[in-house]
Protein backbone atom coordinates (compact mmCIF):
# COMPACT_ATOMS: atom_id res chain seq x y z
CA UNK A 1 0.00 0.00 0.00
CA UNK A 2 1.49 3.51 -0.63
CA UNK A 3 2.38 5.06 2.32
CA UNK A 4 0.37 8.47 1.85
CA UNK A 5 -2.60 6.18 0.92
CA UNK A 6 -4.70 7.53 3.59
CA UNK A 7 -3.72 10.83 3.62
CA UNK A 8 -4.20 11.03 -0.21
CA UNK A 9 -7.64 9.71 0.54
CA UNK A 10 -8.36 12.31 2.81
CA UNK A 11 -7.07 15.46 0.37
CA UNK A 12 -9.30 14.14 -2.56
CA UNK A 13 -12.34 14.03 0.11
CA UNK A 14 -11.68 17.45 0.99
CA UNK A 15 -11.16 18.59 -2.40
CA UNK A 16 -14.89 16.75 -4.10
CA UNK A 17 -16.08 18.93 -1.07
CA UNK A 18 -14.15 21.76 -2.30
CA UNK A 19 -14.60 21.65 -5.79
CA UNK A 20 -18.38 21.10 -5.46
CA UNK A 21 -19.28 24.03 -2.95
CA UNK A 22 -17.07 26.20 -5.79
CA UNK A 23 -19.24 24.81 -8.46
CA UNK A 24 -22.43 25.80 -6.59
CA UNK A 25 -20.91 29.04 -5.78
CA UNK A 26 -20.27 30.08 -9.41
CA UNK A 27 -23.57 29.24 -10.65
CA UNK A 28 -25.00 30.82 -7.87
CA UNK A 29 -23.28 33.96 -8.76
CA UNK A 30 -24.55 34.15 -12.42
CA UNK A 31 -28.15 32.64 -10.75
CA UNK A 32 -29.67 36.24 -10.74
CA UNK A 33 -32.88 34.61 -8.06
CA UNK A 34 -32.86 35.28 -4.65
CA UNK A 35 -32.86 32.25 -3.48
CA UNK A 36 -29.09 32.07 -5.10
CA UNK A 37 -27.96 33.62 -2.18
CA UNK A 38 -29.66 30.94 -0.10
CA UNK A 39 -28.14 28.32 -1.83
CA UNK A 40 -24.69 30.10 -1.43
CA UNK A 41 -24.65 30.02 2.08
CA UNK A 42 -26.64 27.34 2.69
CA UNK A 43 -25.00 24.70 0.19
CA UNK A 44 -22.26 25.97 -1.21
CA UNK A 45 -21.02 27.20 2.13
CA UNK A 46 -21.45 24.07 3.76
CA UNK A 47 -19.92 22.05 0.91
CA UNK A 48 -16.64 24.49 1.13
CA UNK A 49 -16.48 24.63 5.07
CA UNK A 50 -16.90 20.93 5.35
CA UNK A 51 -14.08 20.32 3.03
CA UNK A 52 -11.55 23.03 4.48
CA UNK A 53 -12.59 21.43 8.09
CA UNK A 54 -12.06 17.59 6.77
CA UNK A 55 -8.71 19.49 5.56
CA UNK A 56 -7.00 20.93 8.54
CA UNK A 57 -8.23 17.62 10.19
CA UNK A 58 -6.48 15.52 8.07
CA UNK A 59 -3.30 17.51 8.34
CA UNK A 60 -4.02 17.29 12.14
CA UNK A 61 -4.49 13.36 11.78
CA UNK A 62 -1.41 12.95 9.51
CA UNK A 63 0.64 10.54 10.43
CA UNK A 64 3.69 12.59 11.71
CA UNK A 65 7.36 12.50 10.60
CA UNK A 66 10.16 11.44 12.57
CA UNK A 67 14.33 12.04 12.20
CA UNK A 68 15.43 14.60 9.48
CA UNK A 69 14.56 12.72 6.83
CA UNK A 70 10.68 13.16 6.22
CA UNK A 71 7.52 11.46 6.36
CA UNK A 72 8.91 8.30 3.98
CA UNK A 73 11.52 7.80 6.44
CA UNK A 74 9.21 7.82 9.25
CA UNK A 75 7.03 5.41 7.51
CA UNK A 76 10.50 3.02 6.62
CA UNK A 77 11.25 3.13 10.30
CA UNK A 78 7.44 2.67 11.66
CA UNK B 1 -15.04 42.95 -7.51
CA UNK B 2 -17.26 42.47 -10.64
CA UNK B 3 -18.87 39.34 -10.58
CA UNK B 4 -17.25 37.92 -13.17
CA UNK B 5 -13.81 38.36 -11.76
CA UNK B 6 -15.35 36.65 -8.77
CA UNK B 7 -16.49 33.51 -11.10
CA UNK B 8 -13.51 33.33 -12.81
CA UNK B 9 -11.69 33.10 -9.33
CA UNK B 10 -14.26 30.65 -8.56
CA UNK B 11 -13.52 28.36 -11.28
CA UNK B 12 -9.68 29.05 -10.87
CA UNK B 13 -9.49 27.46 -7.67
CA UNK B 14 -12.28 24.62 -8.46
CA UNK B 15 -10.13 23.69 -11.32
CA UNK B 16 -6.59 23.77 -8.95
CA UNK B 17 -8.65 21.93 -6.14
CA UNK B 18 -8.93 19.30 -8.97
CA UNK B 19 -5.31 19.09 -10.10
CA UNK B 20 -4.71 18.17 -6.40
CA UNK B 21 -7.52 15.61 -6.44
CA UNK B 22 -6.31 13.96 -9.24
CA UNK B 23 -2.64 14.08 -8.38
CA UNK B 24 -2.50 14.16 -5.10
CA UNK B 25 1.49 13.07 -5.10
CA UNK B 26 1.92 16.80 -5.87
CA UNK B 27 1.60 17.47 -2.14
CA UNK B 28 4.39 15.47 -0.96
CA UNK B 29 6.99 17.88 -1.80
CA UNK B 30 7.02 21.27 0.61
CA UNK B 31 5.92 23.43 -2.37
CA UNK B 32 3.36 21.10 -2.69
CA UNK B 33 2.10 21.48 0.12
CA UNK B 34 1.98 24.68 0.45
CA UNK B 35 -0.04 24.73 -2.99
CA UNK B 36 -2.05 22.34 -0.59
CA UNK B 37 -2.97 24.60 1.58
CA UNK B 38 -3.53 27.09 -0.69
CA UNK B 39 -6.14 25.52 -2.94
CA UNK B 40 -8.05 24.02 0.46
CA UNK B 41 -7.61 26.63 2.51
CA UNK B 42 -7.20 30.03 1.15
CA UNK B 43 -8.72 30.10 -1.72
CA UNK B 44 -12.25 28.34 -1.05
CA UNK B 45 -12.64 30.54 1.90
CA UNK B 46 -11.38 34.10 -0.14
CA UNK B 47 -13.41 32.94 -2.92
CA UNK B 48 -16.82 32.09 -0.14
CA UNK B 49 -16.83 35.39 1.17
CA UNK B 50 -15.99 37.40 -1.96
CA UNK B 51 -19.46 35.56 -3.72
CA UNK B 52 -21.14 36.57 -0.19
CA UNK B 53 -20.13 39.56 -0.24
CA UNK B 54 -20.98 40.08 -4.26
CA UNK B 55 -24.48 38.28 -3.23
CA UNK B 56 -24.84 40.93 0.03
CA UNK B 57 -24.48 43.72 -2.65
CA UNK B 58 -26.36 42.12 -5.60
CA UNK B 59 -29.47 42.11 -2.94
CA UNK B 60 -29.54 45.41 -2.69
CA UNK B 61 -30.12 46.08 -6.48
CA UNK B 62 -33.64 47.50 -7.31
CA UNK B 63 -33.45 44.31 -10.05
CA UNK B 64 -33.13 42.05 -7.38
CA UNK B 65 -36.11 43.07 -5.91
CA UNK B 66 -38.25 42.98 -8.90
CA UNK B 67 -36.55 39.67 -9.88
CA UNK B 68 -39.64 38.56 -7.64
CA UNK B 69 -43.20 37.45 -9.48
CA UNK B 70 -44.75 39.37 -6.39
CA UNK B 71 -42.75 42.63 -6.31
CA UNK B 72 -43.79 43.23 -10.30
CA UNK B 73 -46.61 45.73 -9.56
CA UNK B 74 -44.22 47.49 -6.97
CA UNK B 75 -41.42 47.90 -9.80
CA UNK B 76 -44.03 49.34 -11.93
CA UNK B 77 -45.11 52.16 -9.76
CA UNK B 78 -41.69 53.41 -9.87
CA UNK B 79 -43.37 54.54 -13.42
CA UNK B 80 -46.32 56.15 -12.24
CA UNK B 81 -46.08 59.61 -14.17
CA UNK B 82 -47.65 61.04 -11.11
CA UNK B 83 -45.70 63.40 -8.96
CA UNK B 84 -48.50 62.56 -5.99
CA UNK B 85 -46.77 59.07 -5.82
CA UNK B 86 -44.13 59.38 -3.26
CA UNK B 87 -42.13 55.82 -4.53
CA UNK B 88 -42.02 57.32 -8.43
CA UNK B 89 -41.12 60.59 -7.67
CA UNK B 90 -38.24 59.24 -5.88
CA UNK B 91 -36.81 56.91 -8.28
CA UNK B 92 -37.94 58.82 -11.53
CA UNK B 93 -35.90 62.14 -9.91
CA UNK B 94 -33.12 59.86 -9.01
CA UNK B 95 -34.02 60.96 -5.13
CA UNK B 96 -32.73 57.67 -4.61
CA UNK B 97 -29.99 55.94 -6.78
CA UNK B 98 -32.18 54.18 -9.45
CA UNK B 99 -30.06 51.06 -9.31
CA UNK B 100 -30.84 50.33 -5.59
CA UNK B 101 -34.26 52.26 -5.26
CA UNK B 102 -35.62 49.93 -3.13
CA UNK B 103 -33.13 48.99 -0.44
CA UNK B 104 -32.03 52.86 -0.14
CA UNK B 105 -35.66 53.46 1.52
CA UNK B 106 -36.73 50.06 2.90
CA UNK B 107 -33.32 49.75 4.60
CA UNK B 108 -33.08 50.35 8.22
CA UNK B 109 -30.56 53.14 8.96
CA UNK B 110 -30.08 52.70 12.84
CA UNK B 111 -27.25 50.41 14.18
CA UNK B 112 -27.32 46.91 12.64
CA UNK B 113 -29.84 47.92 10.14
CA UNK B 114 -28.55 46.28 7.38
CA UNK B 115 -28.27 43.38 9.57
CA UNK B 116 -32.26 43.70 10.02
CA UNK B 117 -32.73 44.37 6.37
CA UNK B 118 -31.33 41.43 5.03
CA UNK B 119 -32.89 39.06 7.67
CA UNK B 120 -36.05 40.81 6.27
CA UNK B 121 -35.18 39.55 3.20
CA UNK B 122 -34.84 36.05 4.29
CA UNK B 123 -38.11 35.67 5.75
CA UNK B 124 -39.36 37.43 2.51
CA UNK B 125 -37.80 34.37 1.04
CA UNK B 126 -38.79 31.68 3.37
CA UNK B 127 -42.84 33.23 2.56
CA UNK B 128 -42.27 33.11 -0.79
CA UNK B 129 -41.38 29.80 -1.68
CA UNK B 130 -42.82 27.75 1.46
CA UNK B 131 -45.47 30.22 3.01
CA UNK B 132 -48.07 31.58 1.86
CA UNK B 133 -47.26 34.61 -0.35
CA UNK B 134 -50.24 37.48 0.03
CA UNK B 135 -51.12 39.49 -3.01
CA UNK B 136 -49.09 42.02 -4.05
CA UNK B 137 -51.90 44.74 -2.98
CA UNK B 138 -52.33 42.81 0.07
CA UNK B 139 -48.55 43.45 1.45
CA UNK B 140 -47.88 45.33 4.73
CA UNK B 141 -44.86 46.10 6.05
CA UNK B 142 -44.15 44.37 9.29
CA UNK B 143 -43.92 47.91 11.15
CA UNK B 144 -44.99 51.25 10.48
CA UNK B 145 -42.35 53.34 8.39
CA UNK B 146 -40.00 55.18 10.48
CA UNK B 147 -39.71 58.71 9.56
CA UNK B 148 -35.78 57.94 10.68
CA UNK B 149 -35.65 56.62 7.13
CA UNK B 150 -36.76 59.57 5.49
CA UNK B 151 -34.80 61.73 7.69
CA UNK B 152 -31.60 60.10 6.41
CA UNK B 153 -31.62 62.40 3.26
CA UNK B 154 -34.35 64.97 3.87
CA UNK B 155 -32.68 66.00 7.18
CA UNK B 156 -31.52 69.70 6.81
CA UNK B 157 -32.39 69.75 3.48
CA UNK B 158 -33.56 73.06 2.18
CA UNK B 159 -36.96 72.14 1.14
CA UNK B 160 -37.43 70.05 4.18
CA UNK B 161 -36.58 72.57 6.62
CA UNK B 162 -38.22 75.53 5.05
CA UNK B 163 -40.90 73.89 3.33
CA UNK B 164 -44.39 75.78 3.76
CA UNK B 165 -46.51 72.88 4.62
CA UNK B 166 -43.47 71.60 7.36
CA UNK B 167 -43.59 75.17 8.69
CA UNK B 168 -47.04 76.25 8.69
CA UNK B 169 -47.63 74.58 12.47
CA UNK B 170 -44.73 75.10 14.27
CA UNK B 171 -45.34 71.63 16.11
CA UNK B 172 -44.83 69.96 12.66
CA UNK B 173 -41.23 70.12 12.12
CA UNK B 174 -40.51 68.42 15.59
CA UNK B 175 -43.07 65.93 15.56
CA UNK B 176 -42.06 64.45 12.02
CA UNK B 177 -38.06 64.52 13.36
CA UNK B 178 -39.41 63.14 16.41
CA UNK B 179 -41.12 60.29 14.37
CA UNK B 180 -44.89 61.15 16.62
CA UNK B 181 -46.21 62.09 12.82
CA UNK B 182 -45.58 59.90 10.46
CA UNK B 183 -44.13 61.05 7.20
CA UNK B 184 -46.24 58.77 4.98
CA UNK B 185 -48.95 57.87 6.82
CA UNK B 186 -50.24 61.32 8.34
CA UNK B 187 -52.60 62.34 4.86
CA UNK B 188 -49.30 64.08 3.70
CA UNK B 189 -47.15 61.46 1.63
CA UNK B 190 -49.31 58.91 1.88
CA UNK B 191 -49.34 57.96 -1.92
CA UNK B 192 -46.29 55.72 -2.02
CA UNK B 193 -47.03 52.96 -4.56
CA UNK B 194 -50.78 52.27 -4.07
CA UNK B 195 -50.62 49.26 -5.77
CA UNK B 196 -54.05 47.73 -6.26
CA UNK B 197 -55.21 51.03 -6.29
CA UNK B 198 -54.21 52.16 -9.73
CA UNK B 199 -57.68 52.57 -11.52
CA UNK B 200 -57.61 52.97 -15.53
CA UNK B 201 -56.49 56.22 -16.10
CA UNK B 202 -52.99 55.66 -14.52
CA UNK B 203 -50.09 56.83 -16.81
CA UNK B 204 -46.77 55.17 -16.97
CA UNK B 205 -43.45 57.16 -17.90
CA UNK B 206 -40.80 55.06 -19.61
CA UNK B 207 -37.89 57.11 -19.10
CA UNK B 208 -35.41 56.15 -17.14
CA UNK B 209 -33.21 52.37 -16.01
Amino acid sequence: MHPGGSMDRRLRISGILVIAGLLVEALCLVWSKPIAFVVLVCIGGALVGVGVLFFLCSLISAPHPTGSSGAAAGKQSG
Amino acid sequence: MPTIAIVILVLFSAALAGVLVARPAITLSRAGKVLAFGVFFFLPLFSLVAGMENEMQRSESTAFCLSCHIMEPYGKSLHIDDPSYLAGAHFQNHRVPADEACYTCHTNYAMFGTVKAKFGGLRHLYIYYLGKPPLPENIKLYEPFNNRECLHCHLGARSFEQGATHNADPATLPAIKANTLSCVSSGCHDTVHNVGHWGDKVKFWDGGS
